[in-house]
């Protein structure tokens, strides 16, 4: 079968299987185009159940769990710390373990509004133009949940959701007796209520839906697509404003593959450095930088973690509360409040108190490092008990932040970032706020330095109309090539306020469409 | 959704040796319990003697010689079309009495070929159904063997040992991906089979042991340790214990039945 890829000319290849590259592959099949998926993780056994996990060190063992093999390396505000960051390396990307919140982005995130500039002027795409895109991803992933009562957008296509637990009833009647407006989040799964368990996990029912259960198996299913795993491509090649071929590499094995058009979807983290590492003669600064922005303007959200001790106490996880009160306020974006959705589980917390402790004074102390241990194991026992939520706080371009490879090791990310004093501020109101709409709650704030999303990375190959200021074209087509697109949250020019993974699914159907009119002509 | 319990129950239950002694108890005791049997030996006719013994077509003989791995890989193709493997009890196991000077590196081999390359062969060939449909029981029958090795007994020891390290390197392998994968070592204590010594515990005791274990389907049990009905916990440091008992969360040992 792989002399067969290899030798084929095939319509479209996809590097990446993720909420970009999943769903196009998908619809590109079912309009009857050859496509092939190259995806550097495994395919997996269908019954898989579990979680990323930040214990699990070894880079075969991370990898055969469809977790990225090596440890990222972040510089933030000058200080190094390595990690092992949520990300997928697998069939479904990141996505096979992602809460499934599919939330729509405001028409403020996008343009600007009458009470709002945007920080950019805008995206080069319309709100009304991404809207039946909206629509069409909620289709197609099954989206359930109820409309915002703060933001009337118009007809969606929300399947109505199931009864929410007894638990969730009484802390959003408590949430609408101090004000808010709580309504039931949006969720990619299939009306299957026992399945919400999957959330945070591999799903093994194909109930979740994500880049895997809801892009690659339906092509696959078509018979016009085909998926080779375990695949890393290593450089695109060509010149003269296209792109002749591909290489990449399998169980040690080099190979060639060839397509008439080409797609990146490998994540905001990678797509870029896949890009610099196709250096050549004809491209000295990497494929599709003439702009020398690829892997630049790197944003992501910052999280700020609060815990509600519900009356009377629950054990059960929230999963479904969702509300935009705090979305933006006297002319400040801030972000949706979203219930966590997964138990914060002692392996979490402990690598959560361990990057906080590597950026604190005591970090010298390095024998001090083992309490956060102990100290998270005592935490869980509480807040096993406590229900967490996190708003969301939106990240804007920045130039000088970006993402690279190790140069000893080109799977090895490096992310280099500052924290913007603007963003500090709008982080510190952003609290404030919290901490005011959630009196009379029994609520605590958990972070204490600011923490990055690293599952929300975007803008590293952003889109635009002037190709001095922007990677790809509106409909993320590379400016320097006819024939490489980048559908992952790459092409993102800000961070908008919500999860990106309705956004990234909403514009890759959008590009597909354009694919096919175009691999048409 | 089916609850993993009664699909546990719906599938095929595979023993190892299933020719003799405590193999024979087993089949006899699952197929009582409902469950369709298919049991592997070298030997025809003891399989058939076994065959003879469970009523109603439950179970089924296939002669196999679970060091031959590509016998193991087809017996479990052709298993996979009458349903799917659920339970596997690897009990199939050698104990030639043999000093170590008259053991050669082929003899010795040939033992740990059959106790440990059985287990693993038979395992990972379950495992291509189990990790599809997500359920499973796999139990690893041991002994102490390799607590003090006896006399004339160095493969055996060896083999049986490493068959309990099997059951916990299975289990950090496949233990977070499914969790519904349930994997155990079991003890079933000194027998009066062929193997065994002659005013053992009669196999069809032990066996109800066994098949109560391999019927119990809890995630829970994953990696546990049991010795004829009871659990063995696994060792704890002095530190270990004062914190449990600060914590008041001292394990008890699990009973079967």
């Amino acid at each position: 079968m792989m002399d067969k890829a290899t030798q084929k000319i095939w319509d479209v290849i996809i590097i990446g299987t993720g909420m970009g590259g999943g769903p196009l592959g998908r619809v590109l099949a079912e309009a009857g185009l050859s496509v092939l998926f190259l995806e550097k993780g495994p395919m997996g056994a269908p019954a898989e159940e579990h979680r990323l996990d930040s214990e699990v060190f070894d880079p075969v063992a991370r990898l055969v769990r469809g977790f990225w093999p090596k440890p990222m390396k972040a510089t933030i505000d000058g200080r190094m710390t390595e990690f092992f960051a949520p990300l997928g390396a697998a069939v479904g990307g990141s996505s096979v373990f992602y809460a499934a919140t599919l939330e729509r982005p405001e028409r403020r995130d996008i343009e600007t509004t009458s009470n709002m500039p945007h920080p950019t002027g805008g995206w080069p795409v319309s709100y009304d133009e991404y809207r039946p895109y909206f629509a069409a991803t909620e289709r197609m992933l099954h989206v359930h949940g109820q409309e915002d009562p703060l933001y009337n957008d118009g007809p969606s296509s929300l399947i109505t959701p199931p009864e929410i637990s007894p638990e969730d009833k009484a802390m959003m009647d408590s949430f609408k007796a101090s004000g808010l407006h709580p309504y039931h989040a949006h969720m990619a799964i299939k009306n299957m209520p026992e399945c919400m368990e999957c959330l945070g996990k591999k799903c093994p029912h194909g109930g979740k839906m994500d880049g895997r259960s809801a892009g690659v198996i339906p092509a696959l299913e078509t018979g016009n697509a085909e998926i080779i795993d375990l695949c890393e491509v290593t450089a695109l090649k060509g010149g003269d404003g296209s792109l002749s071929h591909i290489e990449a590499i399998r169980k040690g094995k080099k190979l060639t593959f060839r397509a008439r058009r080409y797609v990146l979807s490998a994540g905001a983290l990678s797509s870029p450095r896949i890009l610099l590492a196709s250096r050549s003669k004809e491209w000295p600064n990497g494929c599709a930088n003439s702009s020398g922005l690829v892997g630049k303007n790197l944003m992501f959200h910052l999280n700020e973690m609060f815990a509600i001790f519900p009356k009377p106490s629950s054990h059960s996880a929230s999963k479904s509360i969702a509300m935009r009160d705090l979305y933006n306020d006297d002319y400040q974006r801030y972000g949706i409040i979203l219930a966590m959705g997964i138990d914060v589980s002692y392996g979490e917390m402990v690598h959560y108190l361990n990057m906080a402790f590597d950026r604190s004074i005591l970090r010298r102390l390095k024998f001090l490092r083992q309490f956060t241990r102990l100290f998270a194991a005592v935490s869980v026992k509480i807040f096993g008990h406590a229900k967490v939520f996190v708003g969301i706080l939106e990240d804007f371009p920045d130039i000088g932040n970006f993402v690279t490879s190790d140069p000893n090791d080109p799977e090895i990310i490096h992310v280099h970032y500052r924290l913007a004093p603007e963003l500090l501020k709008r982080r510190k109101l952003f609290r404030k706020k919290i901490k005011k709409a959630m009196r009379g709650q029994r609520a605590v704030l958990i972070g204490f330095q600011p923490e990055l999303n690293f599952g929300h990375a975007c803008g590293t190959v952003c889109y635009g109309f002037d190709p001095a200021t922007s990677v790809l074209d509106e409909n993320c087509r590379a400016h320097d090539l006819e024939n490489l697109y980048v559908v992952d949250s790459s092409f993102m020019p800000t961070s908008t306020g919500v999860n990106p993974s309705l956004m990234i699914t909403a514009n890759a159907l959008r590009v597909a469409d354009s694919i096919i009119a175009d691999i048409s002509k | 959704m089916t609850n993993p319990a009664k699909k546990l129950q719906d599938g095929i239950a595979v023993v190892t040796g299933a020719g003799s002694g405590l193999g024979r108890a087993l089949a006899i005791e699952l197929a009582e319990k409902g469950m369709r049997v298919v049991g592997f030996g070298r030997r025809k006719n003891a399989l058939q003697e076994t065959c003879n013994l469970i009523p109603d077509e439950r179970f089924h003989p296939m002669v196999v010689d679970v060091a031959d791995a590509d016998a193991v890989r087809k017996a479990f193709a052709d298993i996979d079309k009458r349903g799917d493997v659920t339970i596997l009890i690897n009990n199939a196991g050698v104990f030639p009495r043999r000093d170590c000077l008259d053991e050669t590196a082929e003899s010795f081999m040939h033992t740990v070929a059959i106790n440990l390359g059985g287990t693993f062969s038979c395992s990972r060939a379950a495992l291509e159904t189990m990790t599809k449909t997500g359920v499973g029981h796999i139990i690893n029958v041991s002994s102490f063997a390799d607590l003090a090795p006896m006399p004339a007994a160095a493969a055996y020891s060896v083999s049986k040992g490493a068959g309990q390290i099997l059951t916990r390197a299975l289990v950090a392998d496949l233990g977070d991906r499914f969790p519904a994968i349930v994997i155990n070592t079991w003890m079933p204590g000194m027998l009066a089979t062929e193997m065994g010594i002659p005013d053992g515990l009669a196999p069809k005791v032990s066996a109800g042991w066994g098949v109560k274990l391999a019927l119990w389907h809890d995630p829970e049990l994953n990696g546990a340790v049991f010795e004829q009905d009871y659990e063995i916990l696994p060792p704890r440091s002095l530190k270990g214990r004062i914190k449990d008992r600060l914590l008041g969360r001292g394990q008890t040992p699990r009973r079967l039945g």
